[in-house]
C-alpha cells in the first residue's frame, strides 16, 4: 500500500522547488494524455461519458493506475452539458466526440470602439447572443438558460472535483490550483474576431486592435488571478496567435500587453505556465524578457537553443513530440525521453511535459503502451 | 472594471442602502463570490 | 488603363486601398472581359509575391489569410466584367476537413490560395466523412483531393478517407495531398496519401505541380 499522503508531499515539494528555481529531488512528470484518451482506453463511448459524469470514475482510476504522473491527469476539460444548454457554436462536440472550437465571429470590427469603451459590457450585450443562441432572444428564456448553464456546469465541476479529490487521495499526486486566462491579442482572436477577422484588422485598423488589448488586459489579470496567489499551483496561458504575425505585429500589437499579463500574475507572487503553441523560436528573446521561472512548455523548436538562451532563467517543458508514440518503437520513445531528459534536466529548471495533449487512442495502436514506457523511464531516470 | 454588469461589494452597497445595518461583514462575501462566479463562467465561454 | 505593375506590386504589398481603388477605377471603365483576364492574371502575379515573401519569412500566416481575403473581394468586383469570358482554370480540387475535426483555418488559406491559383476549389466543409469525399469525387472528377486535420486523430480519418476512395476505384484517378498539425512523412507513408504539408503555400506548389 503506497502511503499516498507522504507522496502528496513529496511531489508538493518536487513543484515548490520547480517553480521558484531550485534543481528539485527528481524531473516532475506529467502525463500528457487527457480525460478523452482516458476515456477512450477504458473501453466507453466518449460522448456517453462526457454526458454521464457517473461513469468517470473507474476511468480515472484506471487511467491513474496505468500511466505515471506526478500531477493529476485530468487537465482542462470541456464538458458539453452547458454548452448545449447554451446553444453554443463557438465549442461544440464533433461526430467524433471531441469537444472542439470552430471559428467564429462573436465581435463585428464597426464593434470595436463599443469593446474598447467597456469590454464586459459589450461581452454580455453583443458578443454572447451572438455565439450563444440561448442567450440571444427575450430577456426570461435568456435568464433561464444562463440560470441553467451555470447550476450545470457548477455540478459537473464539482463531481469532476470529487473524482479527482479521491484520485489524488488514491495516488498521491501533487495538490495544484489552476486558472486559465489568455494573452490579450489571443482574446481578441479566438472567440471574437476570428483568425480571419483579426488578420484584417492587424492591416486596416491596427491602433484599434492595440486600444482593444489595452482595454481587455484588466480582465484577463482578473480571469488568470487564483483564489489566493500563495496557493501551489499556476495560471495557464495558452499562447495562440504570435507564429502567425509578421516581427513588427508581433512587436506592437502582441507582445506589450501579454508581457503586462505575464508580469502582473508574477507581481501578485503567481506561477505562470504558457503554452508556447507552434514556432516561437524567433521570439525567443523576448520570452527572455518574461520574469524569472515563467513556466514555458513549448510545442515546437529547438530544444537546446532554448535551453541555452532561456533555461537559466526561466523553466522549460514540453518538446516531447507526442506523434512520435504513434510511429515509433518504445526503444525510439524512450530514447527521444532521454535525448530531451540530457538536454534540458541539466541544471534543474524542466518539467517533463509533452508538445501537444494525447486526445485520442487507437485499443490496436503502440500508444498506451509506448507512453506508460516513457512515463516510467522519466519517473525512474530523471533523478538529479 | 468599469461594467453595469460587475458591481464590486462598495458599488453593490451604494445602490443598496438597506443592507448598510445589516452584517455586511457576512453580507459582502456572498455578494462578492456570486459576482465573481459569473464573471468567471462568462469568461471561460470565450477561452 | 490600369497600370497592371503596380496593380501586380500592390497585391504583394497587401495594399488593400490601393487595390480596390484600382479594380473600382478599372471597372467604372466598362472593360472587356479580356482587359478583366488581364487583371485577374496581375493579381494571380502578385499572389505570387506574397508567397514569396511568405517563405522567406517575410510574411507569415496571418497575411496569407489577409491575402486570400484581399483576392476574393477583388474577384467579386472583376465578375461582372469576366462574365461571358469562359475562364482559364488549370485543375480541379476537392477539399475538406476529415471527419471528427472541425478546424478549418489551414483548410481555408489553402482553398482560397489554390482559388486565387486558378483552381476550381470544392470546398466540403468540416467534419467530412469518407462517404462524403467519394460522392463529391464522383461528382466533380477533380485531379486533386485536399484533406486537412488538426487533431491526431485526423490520421486515422484520413486513412479511413484514402480506403473508402480504393473501394470506390476512385484513389488511382486522384491525387491526394494532405495538411495539418498532425501530418508528415511517416503519417503521409501510413494515410497512403501522395503528398504532404504543414504550410498552405508548398502544398499549392506540388498541386500546381501535379496539374502541369
Amino acid at each position: 500500500m503506497i502511503d499516498a499522503v507522504a507522496m502528496t508531499n513529496e511531489r508538493n515539494q518536487l513543484f515548490r522547488d520547480l517553480f521558484s528555481g531550485k534543481t528539485p529531488k527528481r524531473v516532475p512528470v506529467s502525463n500528457p494524455a487527457t480525460q478523452d484518451f482516458a476515456i477512450q482506453y477504458a473501453g466507453l463511448d466518449l460522448a456517453e461519458c462526457q454526458w454521464d459524469l457517473t461513469k468517470l470514475e473507474p476511468v480515472y482510476d484506471k487511467f491513474c493506475q496505468d500511466f505515471f504522473t506526478d500531477t493529476y491527469p485530468g487537465g482542462s476539460i470541456r464538458i458539453p452539458s452547458h454548452y448545449q444548454l447554451l446553444g453554443s457554436t463557438p465549442i461544440v462536440m464533433s461526430s467524433s466526440g471531441f469537444m472542439q472550437h470552430p471559428e467564429v465571429v462573436g465581435l463585428l470590427a464597426e464593434e470595436y470602439d463599443e469593446f474598447i469603451a467597456s469590454p464586459y459590457d459589450c461581452i454580455v450585450e453583443k458578443v454572447l447572443p451572438r455565439l450563444f443562441t440561448e442567450l440571444n432572444g427575450a430577456p426570461g428564456k435568456v435568464a433561464m438558460s444562463l440560470a441553467k448553464a451555470m447550476r450545470a456546469q457548477s455540478d459537473d465541476l464539482a463531481y469532476l472535483g470529487t473524482i479527482r479529490a479521491k484520485m489524488n487521495a488514491k495516488y498521491g499526486y501533487a495538490g495544484m490550483v489552476g486558472a486559465l486566462t489568455e494573452a490579450p491579442f489571443d482574446f481578441m482572436a479566438d472567440f471574437l474576431r476570428s483568425f480571419k477577422g483579426i488578420s484584417g484588422d492587424v492591416r486596416r485598423y491596427p491602433d484599434k486592435v492595440a486600444a482593444a488589448c489595452d482595454a481587455v488586459l484588466p480582465l484577463l489579470v482578473k480571469k488568470g488571478t487564483l483564489p489566493n496567489p500563495s496557493m501551489l499551483g499556476y495560471t495557464f496561458i495558452p499562447l495562440h496567435m504570435a507564429p502567425y504575425l509578421r516581427d513588427k505585429d508581433f512587436a506592437t500589437l502582441y507582445w506589450p500587453t501579454f508581457k503586462k499579463l505575464v508580469e502582473t500574475m508574477a507581481g501578485m507572487g503567481q506561477n505562470v505556465q504558457l503554452f508556447v503553441e507552434q514556432d516561437w523560436m524567433r521570439y525567443l528573446d523576448y520570452l527572455y524578457e518574461l520574469p524569472e521561472n515563467t513556466i514555458m512548455r513549448f510545442e515546437y523548436g529547438d530544444a537546446k537553443l532554448v535551453k541555452e538562451k532561456l533555461g537559466k532563467k526561466h523553466i522549460i517543458s514540453g518538446f516531447y513530440p507526442i506523434t512520435l508514440l504513434q510511429t515509433g518503437t518504445k526503444q525510439q520513445c524512450i530514447d527521444k525521453a532521454k535525448e530531451l531528459m540530457d538536454i534540458l534536466a541539466p541544471g534543474g529548471k524542466y518539467w517533463f511535459q509533452a508538445d501537444k495533449s494525447v486526445i485520442n487512442f487507437e485499443a490496436k495502436g503502440p500508444v498506451a503502451e509506448n507512453m506508460s514506457a516513457v512515463l516510467e523511464y522519466v519517473h525512474e531516470n530523471g533523478t538529479y | 472594471m468599469d461594467s453595469k454588469y460587475y458591481l464590486t461589494w462598495e458599488e453593490y452597497l451604494a445602490e443598496h442602502p438597506e443592507l448598510e445595518d445589516k452584517p455586511t461583514q457576512a453580507i459582502a462575501p456572498k455578494i462578492q463570490k456570486y459576482e465573481d462566479a459569473m464573471f468567471v463562467f462568462i469568461m471561460d465561454l470565450l477561452l | 488603363m490600369i497600370d497592371l505593375k503596380v496593380l501586380t506590386q500592390a497585391v504583394g504589398d497587401l495594399d488593400e486601398k490601393t487595390i480596390l481603388s484600382m479594380i473600382n477605377d478599372f471597372v467604372a471603365t466598362n472593360p472587356s472581359g479580356e482587359d478583366a483576364q488581364k487583371v485577374v492574371l496581375a493579381c494571380q502575379q502578385g499572389m505570387a509575391i506574397v508567397g514569396e515573401l511568405f517563405e522567406t519569412n517575410e510574411y507569415y500566416v496571418g497575411d496569407l489569410i489577409f491575402a486570400g481575403e484581399l483576392l476574393s473581394k477583388t474577384i467579386d468586383l472583376l465578375k461582372p466584367v469576366l462574365s461571358g469570358v469562359a475562364s482559364q482554370k488549370i485543375g480541379s480540387i476537392v477539399i475538406g476537413t476529415v471527419q471528427g475535426d472541425l478546424h478549418d483555418i489551414g483548410k481555408n488559406i489553402f482553398g482560397s490560395m489554390a482559388e486565387a491559383a486558378g483552381f476550381d476549389v470544392y470546398d466540403l466543409g468540416i467534419d467530412v466523412s469518407p462517404s462524403a469525399f467519394v460522392e463529391k469525387v464522383k461528382e466533380v472528377k477533380p485531379q486533386i483531393i485536399g484533406m486537412s486535420g488538426v487533431l491526431t486523430l485526423a490520421i486515422d480519418s484520413m486513412k479511413n478517407t484514402v480506403k473508402a476512395l480504393n473501394e470506390a476505384g476512385l484513389r488511382d484517378s486522384v491525387k491526394i495531398i494532405i495538411g495539418g498539425n498532425p501530418v508528415n512523412e511517416d503519417a503521409c507513408k501510413q494515410i497512403g496519401a501522395d503528398d504532404f504539408t504543414t504550410n498552405a503555400a508548398e502544398g499549392l506548389k506540388t498541386c500546381q505541380g501535379w496539374v502541369k
